[in-house]
């Protein structure tokens, strides 16, 4: 079990919240149970009060007249032998054994609270517990009363506990009953109110996650008004983390400029020159040219993989990239398809303009004089719509065995073209970045088709 | 041929005026994007070679300011950023084609040869009058078979010429396009040059079109 401190927030409020419940209604049933007692109590007292009080007006009347009767309640209960409900009168300051009872308290007799050591109570009667004659518990009133000459008295009634008990069980039962369905409801509706409460924040996290997986670019949506400030801070967040990208790609540029201008340099100073050092420093910065490609690119990869959410129209940025290799590519007759109305791209347009023009340079470089350019909507796995960019020459073609290697990172296949030998490898990378795809298959003109699948809209 | 470089790297700089003025052209220098801007917009260069880098102004900032005047002399960028955005960016601008650094100046020099013979209308890199080839690539003029030594303004004025071959050139213009600015300029310097040229290509190789100019007339025309 984790330690409490990485419980959820939901089960430290459904955990402090039950713990209160069960304080609170144990303390309460607790409470009213004694009270209940309390009270049962005292009106059983009260009945057998009014027969003690009628036993001590029957004994101040008729005092120590052996034949008057005293105790005819006209209750049946004093006259079943064994009822639980007696009475009995003592005389106390006779030697003469006289006592009078109940005739269901037969040849038993009751205990006297006096001898048990039970304190008096207000009035000069005593009230409380004994064993009964029948082994039962009994609730014993007693009094002592003086009539004149007449003698001491000492009036007992006693009743069995046992209707009281029940009665008190039946209402423990009860209330035990309804506290447990209570506390039942009430967690049940902490439950549903932790779950209810705590919604927002799910909801948060399951933005957070569409925005790292790249499917929004920022945390949209309502949020309750305790929550909505993390919200906007995430979103600051997560646009302060484009900007440190945006940076980091700036840094990356002006570094490949301080770089490379004192390469030319170095480059040119040795020139036409020869002799050893000359040559070597020609090997060298060969060498450091193509390492500061090589990590450039690198680090520029690494950028974009930090970027999140961004979407490019493909139609102005292929439109700008075909009059560039109009210019740059004169001898080269390229052709663009007419793009689909309003297809997206989404990702950054610098990416989208270094895939798609390292495959039209590469084209262009080996076409013979024809390349073509055509993009079309495809859908794509759950629901989701891929570009698809075809880029077809009729060049020389590359045989099947070697498409599979041009792809791979770093790999130059003919060292006697310009250019890094990088082109093809930079937008595998790229594309498998974005979830894409390129692969080289042959072109119907001839020679090569560069197939890119990318993410879009 | 007169050319701008624009590069704010000195070493750079001096290296890209060394070698093309070795290559026969008369060379100006600019090392901020303010000095470029101004004699872009005031000089008559046939091409300029122009760094993206650059401080005071953006070199693609002053390349659209050249063609928002109207300026179409050909211009060749240089740039460290080799990303296709740099490249789109540069040749919406204006630019006629580009060089990545680190680059060799062998690289440089090709494709100003060729973006400076595009932009007269010539396919090849040897311009043919009659008896009279001017290789541009090595700078060498060959009359009959035979090779020709000729000074680097007198190589100037004969390549101007006949990259403009069959259009009428006027003084003012040969005098522009024949000297870098600092140089102290003299038009009758013009008619020395061209007959010294006279002199060692046969007379009837230049035209005198009296009142206007100097013309070399294509070859049958």
């Amino acid at each position: 079990m984790p330690p409490f401190s990485q419980r959820s927030i939901a089960s430290r409020l459904f955990l402090s919240a039950a713990l209160w419940i069960l304080l609170i209604l144990t303390t309460a049933g607790v409470l009213l149970t004694a009270y209940f007692r309390t009270t049962t109590e005292h009106a059983f007292d009260e009945r057998l009060g009014v027969y003690l009080r009628s036993l001590v007006s029957d004994v101040a009347a008729s005092g120590d007249d052996p034949k008057s009767e005293p105790g005819e309640f006209g209750d049946p209960q004093f006259d079943l032998v064994m009822s639980g409900w007696y009475w009995q009168i003592t005389r106390l300051d006779s030697d003469v054994k006289n006592i009078r009872a109940s005739r269901s308290l037969f040849a038993a007799r009751l205990p006297k609270l006096q001898d048990l050591g039970v304190a008096q109570g207000v009035g000069g009667a005593r009230s409380g517990y004994a064993q009964g004659p029948d082994g039962r518990t009994l609730r014993i009133l007693e009094r002592q009363i003086s009539v004149g000459d007449s003698g001491l008295y000492l009036v007992q009634v006693a009743a069995s506990t046992e209707e009281m008990e029940t009665q008190i069980a039946r209402f423990e039962l009860a209330l035990g009953v309804t506290f447990v369905a209570l506390a039942a409801g009430l967690l049940a509706s902490v439950a549903f109110q932790v779950g209810f409460g705590l919604r927002p924040l799910r909801q948060l996290q399951m933005a957070v996650g569409a925005v790292r997986r790249g499917e929004a670019d920022r945390i949209a949506g309502e949020y309750p008004e305790d929550v909505a400030p993390l919200a906007d801070e995430l979103n600051l967040l997560i646009s302060a983390n484009r900007d440190v990208v945006e940076r980091a790609r700036t840094q990356v540029g002006n570094l490949a400029h301080a770089l490379k201008t004192p390469l030319s340099v170095i480059v040119n100073e040795a020139g036409e020159a020869q002799g050893p050092l000359a040559d070597k420093v020609r090997e060298q910065t060969a060498i450091m040219r193509d390492q500061v490609a090589w990590y450039l690119d690198r680090a520029r990869a690494a950028a974009r993989a930090g970027a999140i959410g961004a979407a490019t129209e493909v139609a102005p940025a292929l439109g700008g990239l075909m009059r560039t290799f109009a210019k740059i590519h004169r001898d080269k007759t390229i052709e663009a398809a007419p793009v689909p109305e309003g297809a997206r791209f989404l990702g950054e347009k610098q990416d989208f303009e270094e895939m798609v023009g390292n495959l039209l340079d590469n084209a262009c470089k080996w076409a013979t004089r024809d390349v073509q350019i055509a993009v079309a909507r495809a859908p794509a796995a759950a629901g989701r719509q891929a570009l698809d960019i075809v880029i077809d020459d009729d060049g020389p073609g590359l045989p099947e065995h070697l498409r599979a290697e041009a792809v791979r990172r770093g790999r130059r296949l003919d060292e006697t073209k310009p250019g890094s030998g990088l082109g093809l490898s930079i937008v595998t990378d790229l594309a498998a970045a974005y979830g894409g795809a390129l692969t080289l298959e042959k072109s119907p003109l001839g020679g090569l088709r560069a197939h890119l699948r990318l993410p879009g809209a | 041929m007169r050319l701008l470089v624009v590069e704010d790297d000195k070493d750079l700089n001096r290296q890209l005026v060394t070698a093309l003025t070795q290559a026969g052209y008369a060379v100006d220098r600019a090392f901020d994007g303010e000095e470029a801007a101004f004699l872009g917009e005031t000089e008559p260069y046939d091409a300029v070679v122009l760094d993206i880098g650059l401080p005071k102004k953006d070199g693609v900032a002053v390349l659209e300011a050249w063609r928002k005047a109207g300026k179409t002399m050909p211009v060749l960028i240089l740039t460290a950023r080799d990303t296709w955005s740099e490249k789109v960016r540069g040749f919406d601008a204006g630019a006629d084609d580009y060089v990545t650094k680190p680059f060799h100046l062998e690289e440089v020099l090709a494709r100003l040869r060729a973006l400076v013979r595009r932009a007269t209308g010539h396919a090849s890199a040897e311009l043919v009058c009659g008896p009279v080839r001017l290789d541009t690539k090595a700078s060498r003029v060959v009359v009959d078979g035979a090779a020709i030594k000729l000074t680097s303004h007198e190589y100037r004025l004969l390549a101007y010429l006949m990259h403009h071959m069959g259009r009428v050139v006027s003084r003012t213009e040969i005098v522009e396009h024949l000297y870098d600015q600092d140089f102290d300029r003299d038009s009758n310097t013009v008619e020395v040059f061209v007959g010294r040229l006279r002199k060692k290509l046969g007379a009837d190789v230049i035209q005198t079109v009296r009142g206007l100019g100097y013309l070399i007339a294509p070859p049958g025309g």
